[in-house]
């Protein structure tokens, strides 16, 4: 299961992304440090970061909405824009991948609308 | 002497009640893949219970060992197990498909197929054939490897009962529900209560604790039932797996997992806020997202 995190300008252009994955790491015969992938092979948990039942998950994402640069020494930042949305999709893909019909699935979305304000000190 | 003499007449005794044992039990193997869809078919419980039969059709357990309708996605899983497990594997006994028996299948047909503990080695070959043989939904293939599946009999009768030493073994003239009774059916004609029946233990045979260590070579599919009692009960959950995948869902007889439950499953509230943040000369725009994911689920998603 992966949640996707993604900053979009009006137009559309994406400046920001980034994702967490939930999943059980199934342990390649209970030994070792591999993955273990088909039921053939996996026997025990090597590492997990599903989510728990009963219990809520909270990540924390900071999106710089600046491209950074530096003039006669000092740093600047200039604003990529003012109006931007976030779409945070929380997808569930079997295989790994989104591009999957019939198995993968997004199964929650929020779009949030953001604006940094003009002018001032 | 006279010891001797009674050992030998009760082994004269002893003996052919063992052959005859055995040979019944032989008797009693399917042959076939048709032999054994037979033994298991539960087509005639749609006479009464038509919309029951119809969730279960539309159902994975109606289809355990070919998969996904469109793909047959688990029967490309056990041909994967004998290409990269089975003939890789110097113990195995195996170094070509035709080598596969019964033991080999099971490590899948634990949960895929149980009752091909009750088959004959040919009907083992005539499975590995058809999933070689089997290219795309619709093929000839296809269909025969869906003529076995989980159906009515499995769960309200071959694995109805657990605790065989308490409750006793599965009567084969019953099915099992919530109560004792008549049943109108030729070959089924009693109706049993399984204390089981309504309880996550039913279903955590086959949705599992993790590796199946009775197996010479244990395999690993569902961990369901582990994160179900060493996860939610431990944090206070009640409810059973019927519970959300039978009744919550209304879905019935048409259980499911990540295809209709994730919505259900999982809550995300999301908070998120733009800001300037500044130093002495230099501005920072920037966001801040919070995201809550909770779990509602009886067990940790996505399993292992």
């Amino acid at each position: 299961m992966v949640l996707y995190v993604t900053a979009k300008t009006k137009e559309g252009k994406v400046f920001f992304q980034d994702q967490r994955i939930y999943m059980p790491i199934p342990w390649q015969f209970g030994i070792g440090d591999k993955m273990g992938r088909g039921p053939y092979e996996k026997s025990g948990i090597l590492r997990d970061t599903s989510l728990p039942p009963l219990r809520t998950v909270t990540e924390k994402f900071y999106i710089p909405v600046y491209n950074e640069s530096k003039k006669e020494g000092k740093l600047i930042r200039d604003i990529i824009t003012n109006d931007f949305t976030v779409e945070v999709e929380l997808w569930y893909l079997p295989y790994g991948v989104k591009d999957d019909e019939g198995n993968s699935q997004m199964w929650q979305k929020v779009t949030k609308t953001l604006s940094i304000s003009k002018g001032g000190k | 002497m006279k010891c001797f003499r009674l050992l030998i007449i009760g082994l004269l005794v002893l003996v052919p009640v063992i052959v005859v044992g055995a040979q019944g039990e032989g008797m009693n193997k399917a042959k076939t893949i048709d032999e054994l869809a037979k033994m298991y078919d539960s087509s005639s419980c749609k006479d009464c219970h038509a919309e029951i039969y119809a969730e279960w059709a539309k159902s994975l357990h109606a289809r355990s060992i070919f998969g996904p309708a469109e793909v047959g996605r688990t029967a490309a899983t056990i041909k994967t197990t004998i290409e990269n497990g089975l003939k890789d594997w110097p113990s195995s006994g195996v170094k070509k498909p035709e080598d596969v028996g019964i033991k080999h299948l099971m490590i899948c047909a634990k949960c895929h197929l149980p009752q091909l503990q009750e088959a004959e080695e040919s009907v083992a070959q005539e499975i590995v054939k058809n999933i070689y043989d089997f290219k795309e939904t619709g093929d000839k293939a296809a269909e025969t490897l869906q003529k076995l599946n989980i159906g009515c009999l499995i769960c309200h009768q071959r694995n109805a009962i657990i605790h065989k030493w308490k409750f006793g073994y599965p009567d084969k003239g019953a099915v099992y529900g919530s109560k004792d009774g008549e049943h109108a059916s030729a070959d089924f004609a009693k109706m049993k209560n399984s204390p089981y029946m309504k309880e996550s233990i039913l279903c955590g045979q086959c949705h599992g604790q993790g590796p199946n260590f009775e197996q010479e070579n244990p395999t690993q599919c569902g961990t369901l039932y582990g994160s179900y009692n060493f996860a939610y009960r431990p944090e206070g959950g009640t409810e059973s797996c019927q519970d959300c995948h039978m009744k919550k869902s209304k879905l019935g007889h048409n259980m499911q997992s990540y295809r209709a439950m994730g919505q259900m499953a999982v809550d995300m509230k999301v908070d998120a806020i733009a800001f300037q943040w500044r130093d002495v000369v230099t501005t920072t725009p920037a966001a801040s997202v919070r995201v809550d994911l909770t779990n509602h689920a009886g067990h940790a998603i996505p399993d292992g």
